[in-house]
């Protein structure tokens, strides 16, 4: 047993807020405690609880990597109290930070393989994590491959990076949107269509995917028809949560606590979770 | 019950063309039935009709629509299957009604309070004017009426106000074994602090796990309801006696003139809180002022779901 | 050493009162018509001849709790920006709790195997947890909704207790069963209790020699977990369920919870309250999308992690202590053993595969 506060956040301040689409801002904060700041440690796809004193908290992925350490990046899709409430603060504002919690990507297992990011929307922020910190580690893996979608393109978070991401020539990017739109210029199509179109390689790769239930029940199919196997396929998945610690109840799917066992889990997992996403 | 067996032939009649009909059956202990959802001929046979058949089946209602349902009411039930209908709440031609005669239901712990601890019953007779108990040391003999639920004691109207198959004889209109309202009276000719005590002592045990509104058949907020909402933030989540109050305020305000008192919030409640009362005043000062009762007429508008310039009881403008 | 100790039935309220002096007691009294732990009060009678209307979970577990009391404040520097300052608010004092049943009290290890456990140890619930002793009552003589012993417990069990209390004749046979239970029985109103271990050995044989015969509930977490998709079956089984809370907050070993800040002007309170998986807003997201969208995938929650997933991760524990509170409570009689004996004899019908499609 240990006596750490389970429940006490971190109190950090907001140093940037960078308005990403029409619902979607992204928060860089500080720890305001030096120490804790400079001792924060974490691994890529482990997520935190953002807290807004009298409101409340709730779960988002830390998607900055963890080789860069000026600041905990949070992107936050305004859908119910909390995130509206996130919306409005300003760099200067006060937080809370209980982070971080779950587990990660396995990317450690994934050295020397080929990567296949496939993500839709807000999904885009788990896999960022992930992304940027292969780049900072190129030469452990092999082929990168993104395949990022929105709805359209002012729905298309972090513009500002993808620009840079196609300039690279170790990481081939694709970038979709749902329909036609004047000045596009680049794929149309939903994501597992212009997934079966690229028809990337099976072949020592791994698949790491995450975006809204419907994009990922097709791209599931779309993956398996190119010959992933459901080990190959790695997720992160979103429940509502409150204590963030396995104890209060919401997340578990059966045996497993979104929380504590998740976010991330291979497809092969989830296949032996009960079905009730 | 005589007519039990009518009701399972008209029953057994209507369910082909039915998804289910709601009765009741027997439960844990013979002290108890629960209700029961039938769906297969075989189901048909185990529907018990007594005194014992306390619940509300028209709560059910709303959450089964868009389905064809048989449901079978007691005189109060009726009414709220009344008002649901007059709110829009339930289709008509989705319902199909069974009544019967309803010589009245027991109250849980009136019976309870008689036996001293109810916890070990074995059986469990009811006749015309007894209820005979037997536990695991001692016969207990009890007179019907008076472990009647105080519904019933007040009770006029026994039939089904409507139905599509009635069994039984109709009583017609019963001389009530009490006046309306008179505990209610009683209660109200208390000072105000000492009333404002007793509820801040009753409701102090409520434990908020919402029973009195989930067996409400006209609470049909459901996932809107004041009690969690944190956006208006009307409640605290705390355990605090004022905001359990609070709640029962808005519950009560909610209902006037809807509530039929069928009494299924207190019947519900886990420790035993005489909310029911609270419903009672709101409905008392809707009689006097509306002269309007709920659940009788399906044609009526609720008074406070309609609006008239001038009301004839009501002197906003005294000065 | 094992210590015996006797207490005179009539010297039970003056020893509460010596109790009382150092630690918070609670003791089960008459509210209404129903019983409930409270605060002991030696004006009120104790009211322990049958098993309180709720258990006194509340005692470790408060319906309520500060977890953090936080403030705002105006930044001197900057007058424009809000501070604000968050202080956790642990629990303090001692507690005793006398009356609760075997059952009642057995809750609480369903808690601490997740409540204690070394990944995430909560500190709010291991403050109380440590700080309270348990003087149980044994039962003598089951209810019709009693089921302990289908749940490997029993009526005379004190898992989780500290002190067993056995009523014999003219008062309570107390034997300590912890450190912190013997260091309880020092008050020199108790009387050496050797010579009436016998009379308390003898009335354990007698409650047990009333319990019926018990089903075989091992397959239960395989069958459980078998039904999971055949939502007919929780469909019927949740019928007549109003998805209420009572179930859960009356059950001793039931323990989620929500979290919600509280304010009034500059200051305000990170509270935890019950919360109860039947509640449809429980696992609501704020999408709008609910992974338990009606009251049968809820109470196949409920059912499921009581008798499937929770025995699955802890030692085959079942996590309900069979008080029967949830059959005895319900507003419409929903019977826990007729659900999970149902999902035992379940047969599928043939050719009914499981389709799994995620």
């Amino acid at each position: 047993m240990n006596n750490k506060n389970l429940y006490l956040p971190e109190m950090a301040t907001i140093n940037e807020v960078i308005e990403e689409t029409a619902n979607i801002m992204t928060f860089r904060v500080i720890l305001n405690n030096p120490d804790a700041m400079e001792n924060f440690s974490f691994e890529p796809g482990q997520v935190g609880q953002l807290s807004s004193f009298g409101t409340g908290e709730a779960t988002f992925v830390i998607n900055s990597p963890p080789t860069r350490k000026e600041y905990l990046q949070f992107s936050v899709m305004r859908a119910g109290e909390v995130t509206s409430k996130l919306h409005s603060l300003k760099p200067g504002d006060q937080v809370g930070v209980r982070a971080p919690l779950g587990n990660y990507f396995p990317y450690e297992d994934m050295k020397g393989k080929d990567i296949l990011f496939i993500g839709g929307g807000i999904g885009m922020a788990p896999l960022r994590t992930l992304l940027l910190y292969m780049l900072d580690n190129r030469k452990d893996y092999g082929k990168i491959t993104l395949l990022y979608g929105a709805r359209s393109p002012v729905d298309m978070a972090f513009n500002y990076e993808v620009s840079s991401w196609l300039e690279r020539d170790d990481l081939e990017t694709h970038l979709t949107i749902d329909a036609e739109f004047e000045g596009w210029p680049h794929t149309v199509g939903l994501i597992p269509n212009v997934l079966l179109d690229i028809a990337p390689s099976p072949e020592n790769c791994v698949a790491v995917t995450c975006g809204p239930p419907i994009m990922i029940k097709f791209t599931l199919q779309a993956l398996e028809k190119l010959g992933f196997t459901d080990e190959q396929i790695v997720t992160t998945l979103e429940k509502r949560m409150k204590c963030g610690v396995g104890l209060c109840g919401r997340c578990n799917i059966g045996t497993s606590y979104v929380c504590m066992d998740g976010p991330v889990f291979t497809y092969a997992q989830l296949k032996e979770l009960p079905n009730e996403l | 019950m005589k007519f039990q067996e009518e009701l399972k032939d008209s029953i057994r009649k209507a369910l082909p063309d039915l998804d289910v009909v709601l009765g009741w059956c027997g439960s844990f202990d013979p002290l108890h039935a629960t209700p029961h959802f039938i769906r297969r001929e075989e189901d048909i046979d185990k529907l018990e009709i007594s005194p014992l058949s306390v619940h509300n089946l028209a709560t059910y209602l709303p959450g089964l629509r868009g389905k064809k349902v048989g449901i079978v009411v007691k005189g109060c039930d009726s009414r709220s299957v009344v008002e649901l209908l007059q709110e829009n709440l339930i289709n008509r031609e989705d319902i199909t009604i069974f009544g019967f005669p309803c010589t009245g239901v027991v109250d849980q712990a009136k019976i309870k309070k008689a036996l001293g601890h109810a916890g070990n019953v074995r059986t469990c007779d009811i006749s015309d004017s007894a209820i005979v108990i037997q536990t695991e040391d001692k016969a207990h003999s009890l007179t019907l009426t008076q472990m009647l639920a105080d519904k019933c004691r007040t009770c006029r109207y026994p039939d089904a106000i409507i139905s599509d198959y009635f069994v039984g004889d109709k009583i017609g209109e019963p001389a009530p074994l009490e006046t309306d309202y008179a505990a209610l009276e009683a209660f109200e000719s208390l000072s105000v602090p000492e009333r404002f005590g007793y509820w801040l002592k009753e409701l102090d045990r409520c434990i908020r796990c919402y029973a009195c509104r989930s067996a409400c058949p006209l609470c049909v907020c459901r996932d809107h309801c004041a009690a969690e909402s944190r956006d208006p933030h009307w409640l605290s989540q705390e355990n605090n006696v004022r905001d359990k109050v609070m709640f029962q305020v808005i519950h009560a305000y909610h209902m006037a003139g809807r509530c039929t008192e069928c009494g299924e919030c207190q019947r519900a409640c886990p420790v035993d809180i005489p909310v029911l009362m609270l419903k009672q005043k709101m409905n008392r000062e809707i009689r006097d002022i509306f002269q309007y009762e709920a659940g009788v007429d399906p044609e009526a508008t609720p008074p406070l779901l309609s609006f008239n310039m001038e009301e004839e009881n009501i002197t906003e403008k005294e000065w | 050493m094992e210590l015996v100790k006797y207490l005179k039935s009539a010297d039970l309220k003056s020893w509460l009162q010596e109790l009382a002096r150092e630690n918070r007691v609670f003791a089960p009294r008459n509210e209404g018509d129903s019983v409930i732990f409270a605060p002991f009060d030696p004006e009120q009678e104790i009211a322990i001849v049958h098993p309180a209307t709720l258990p006194p979970k509340k005692t470790v577990f408060p319906q309520s709790e500060k977890l953090v009391d936080f403030t705002y404040s105006k930044d001197p520097e900057n007058l424009s920006r809000i501070m604000i300052d968050g202080k956790e608010v642990l629990p303090e004092g001692t507690a005793v709790v006398f009356g609760g049943r075997p059952c009642d009290v057995r809750g609480f290890t369903m808690f601490d195997r997740v409540y204690l456990a070394e990944k995430s140890t909560d500190i709010y619930y291991q403050a109380r947890r440590e700080n309270t002793t348990f003087i149980t009552l044994a039962c003598e003589k089951p209810e019709t909704t009693c089921f302990c012993h289908w749940v490997d417990s029993g009526p005379t069990d004190a898992t989780g207790s500290d002190v067993l209390a056995t009523v014999v004749d003219g008062g309570y046979v107390l034997e300590a069963l912890s450190d912190k239970g013997s260091k309880l029985l020092t008050s020199t109103l108790l009387e050496n209790g050797e010579s009436r271990k016998d009379e308390a050995r003898k009335a354990h044989e007698k409650a047990a020699e009333l319990l019926q015969d018990a089903p075989d509930l091992s397959g239960a977490p395989k069958k459980v977990l078998q039904v999971f998709d055949t939502m007919e079956f929780w469909e019927e089984a949740a019928a007549k369920c109003l998805s209420c809370g009572a179930c859960a907050y009356l059950c001793p070993s039931c323990y989620c919870f929500n979290i919600t800040d509280e304010t009034i002007g500059m200051k305000g309170t990170r509270i935890r309250s019950w919360d109860n998986c039947m509640s449809a807003q429980f696992t609501m997201e704020a999408s709008g999308h609910n992974p338990r969208p009606t009251k049968a995938h809820r109470l196949r929650n409920r059912v499921g992690h009581k008798f499937s997933y929770y025995p699955d991760i802890h030692d085959g524990v079942i996590s309900c202590c069979g008080c029967g509170r949830c059959i005895k409570s319900c507003p419409v009689g929903t019977d826990i053993r007729e659900i999970v004996l149902q999902a035992i004899e379940y047969e599928p019908a043939v050719g009914e595969e499981q389709a799994d499609e995620q």
